[in-house]
């Protein structure tokens, strides 16, 4: 953004205008001082909202605002309305906010925008002013994901983006753009192992958004992400993110926790008690050097002896009694709680 | 260990309207209705709700009236929006002064928002998230009006934006988050819907939210932050669960959030303080029982004796007040 703006009172372009100063009327809690640029630019923006003026001079000054203050929604709004009126093409205007959506990724205003853009692409293929080239919309959508990619490498847990991303694979539901959205996971996960959103991301693609073809057999999609789950736990042993992914494949596939005791055992002993040099693919070992044992690997031994019932839940009670005592004692009262429910169970039995 | 430095606050919150000449006063034009609603609960929390003039404060509210829609908007001029529609209702009940609105105009707006998926927008232009949801179902529920409402397709949005690890998030398929958490629960809770919760898996996810610190952060791996002591707290009273925090360790880091010189609350120890981060600082202390506070409504986040009078209690369970 240039630093030196002319006001629009002096620009002749605007001179048919009359600005609108904002609403000064009763004492307020609240009254409004602006900087100069900002009110001279609002105060235009009102003038035009009341005229009702479309036209290409207020692409520029709502762009100008938008700079300003990416949070006013109004500009956004009579932005957008602007495009549709004036078909001015929506993918030129994808590229144009690009900047602007790397700078001010927090602000919710700049994803919405984006949504509009690509709805309305979507929904009118066959308008040809709605678009400047004659890409297709899943071409579109691609070459948006690799934008949304882009910004991720910026911040790679922002929440509006990753919940764009989402949308956007949603919306379009095209298998072209499913097929590398694994890779994209991994490619995030490999940057951060600890990154909750790209794990979200990856149960979404895989559980939650409808079986495609090629993944209807359904246990070799299940053995590849155990198999993938696993190592990364191996890696990093401490991780909750992976842990949660864990108890969501089983959970959302009614799989009961004893599946995976052999895998979870030697996390939830001190590092010593694990022969190191074994490669084991089905059960990968921790990784030399890893913080043991892992609380996450405790609570899941407790879960699979509770599960067990009878005499097991003793077992349970004391893995418990360790994480409240020494490995996680942040939750004790929530192992407390645990260690009694676990213990009640038992007494209602005998 | 430190104390909740009260003066401080009310005099940080007295201050908010008188420093328009900085830059982030006016940016922040689009939240100034929901500031006014954050510094009046955080100063009832504190037992000082007469520390903003009344008559002040309501001609505010009313003139952010926006004919033209039949809402609220966050400042005179704006356009209404429901965020600052439920944050001028909850003023005006706070202030006893909702005699001043056209209710059936308000609950018409509102109820013009619910799309076609159940979920609200936040006004015409469209942003969908269900943080709007909640908003719309509470302000229906203050206004006596939640018989309006489509609650079977409302409540369907919400369990569609449930997660593998029991939390939930802003709209279908998005993570988990503690803020998204809280506004799905209560909108639940006011609906008498919580059996749509995965209680014990949503329960460890939010008692998961603690850190060696005493913090509290909305998702794993995050930083910690003062007001995801709100939002997981209420989450957690809802479902009867407060009991499971370390309360004297977050007790201690939102008082060490705050500051000591000008008052007000921040992030995180050191950050610049501001009246959302004060308000749920505050909110949150109340939650956790401490001493001289009042007792918030964790599902309103409105004074609770005032719920309580308008019968819309919910089955809610805080930490008992502690007297010292
Ligand atoms: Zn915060």
């Amino acid at each position: 953004m240039s630093s030196v703006s002319v006001p629009y009172a002096e620009q002749p372009q605007w001179a048919d205008v009359v600005p609108l100063p904002q609403y000064e009327g009763v004492e307020p809690l609240a009254p409004i001082f602006y900087t100069n640029e900002y009110k001279d630019a609002t105060d235009y923006l009102r003038g035009i909202v009341k005229t009702g003026e479309k036209s290409q001079r207020v692409l520029d000054l709502t762009k100008h605002i938008i700079q300003l203050n990416p949070a006013h929604y109004t500009a956004w709004q009579y932005r957008y309305e602007t495009l549709l009126a004036i078909k001015s093409p929506l993918d030129v205007e994808l590229e144009l906010m690009d900047e602007i959506a790397i700078k001010h990724m927090k602000t919710y205003q700049v994803w919405h925008h984006r949504r509009l853009l690509m709805t309305h692409l979507l929904r009118n293929t066959d308008e040809a002013s709605t678009s400047s080239s004659s890409r297709s919309p899943s071409q579109l959508a691609s070459t948006e994901l690799t934008f949304i990619a882009r910004t991720l490498a910026e911040d790679a847990k922002n929440y509006h983006t990753w919940s764009y991303r989402q949308w956007l694979l949603a919306f379009f539901n095209d298998d072209s753009l499913w097929d590398r959205e694994l890779d994209f996971v991994d490619s995030m996960l490999n940057h951060d192992i600890r990154n909750n959103s790209a794990w979200h991301h990856r149960f979404f693609v895989v559980f939650q958004s409808g079986v495609r073809e090629g993944e209807k057999d359904r246990d070799r999609i299940l053995r590849r992400e155990f198999t993938y789950v696993k190592q990364n736990i191996s890696l990093a042993p401490n991780n909750a993110s992976s842990w949660n992914y864990l108890r969501g494949i089983l959970d959302y596939n009614k799989i009961p926790y004893s599946r995976l005791t052999s895998f979870v055992q030697p996390y939830t002993v001190p590092h010593a008690d694990v022969p190191s040099d074994l490669v084991d693919l089905e059960d990968p070992p921790p990784s030399r050097g890893a913080q043991l044992p892992s609380p996450g690997a405790i609570e899941f031994l407790a879960d699979v002896y509770e599960e067990e019932g009878g005499n097991s839940i003793l077992k349970a009670t004391e893995l418990w009694k360790s994480l409240a005592s020494e490995h996680d004692t942040i939750r004790r009262r929530y192992w407390n709680s645990r260690m009694k429910e676990g213990l009640r169970a038992i007494q209602v039995k005998s | 260990m430190s104390r909740l430095l009260v003066p401080l606050h009310v005099q940080s919150i007295q201050n908010l309207g008188k420093s328009q000449d900085e830059l982030v006063y006016h940016l922040t034009a689009h939240l100034r209705m929901n500031a006014v609603y954050w510094g009046l609960t955080a100063l009832c929390i504190m037992d000082h709700k007469d520390a903003l003039d009344r008559q002040e404060m309501i001609d505010f509210v009313t003139s952010c009236w926006d004919d033209e829609a039949g809402g609220f908007g966050a400042h005179p001029d704006h356009d209404a929006h429901l965020l600052s529609t439920l944050s001028a209702i909850q003023i005006l009940i706070i202030q006893d002064a909702l005699d001043c609105v056209d209710v059936d105009r308000v609950v018409k707006f509102i109820l013009s928002l619910q799309q076609p998926s159940g979920v609200f927008a936040g006004d015409r232009f469209g942003e969908i998230d269900t943080r709007f949801l909640f908003c719309a179902v509470n302000a229906l529920s203050l206004l006596g009006r939640l018989s309006e409402l489509d609650v079977e397709k409302t409540v369907g949005y919400i369990v569609q934006c449930r997660n593998f690890d029991g939390g939930f998030g802003s709209s279908i398929g998005a993570e988990s988050h503690a803020a998204q958490v809280f506004v799905c629960v209560g909108a639940l809770a006011i609906l008498d819907r919580l059996d749509e919760v995965d209680v014990p898996t949503l329960s460890w996810w939010l008692a998961e939210r603690q850190l060696p610190n005493g913090g509290l952060n909305g998702r794993p791996e995050k930083l910690e932050d003062v007001c995801y002591s709100f939002w997981v707290l209420s989450a957690m009273s809802i479902l009867n669960k407060v009991h499971w925090i370390d309360a004297e360790k977050l007790t201690s880091f939102i008082l060490s959030a705050q500051d000591t010189d000008n008052g007000g609350i921040a992030d995180r120890p050191g950050d610049m303080p501001d009246v959302f981060h004060t308000l749920f600082g505050v909110a949150g202390l109340s939650i956790l029982g401490y001493p001289g506070l009042k007792d918030l409504d964790p599902v309103y986040c409105m004074p609770a004796d005032l719920i309580e009078r308008m019968g819309l209690r919910k089955g809610w369970k805080n930490l008992e007040r502690r007297t010292s």
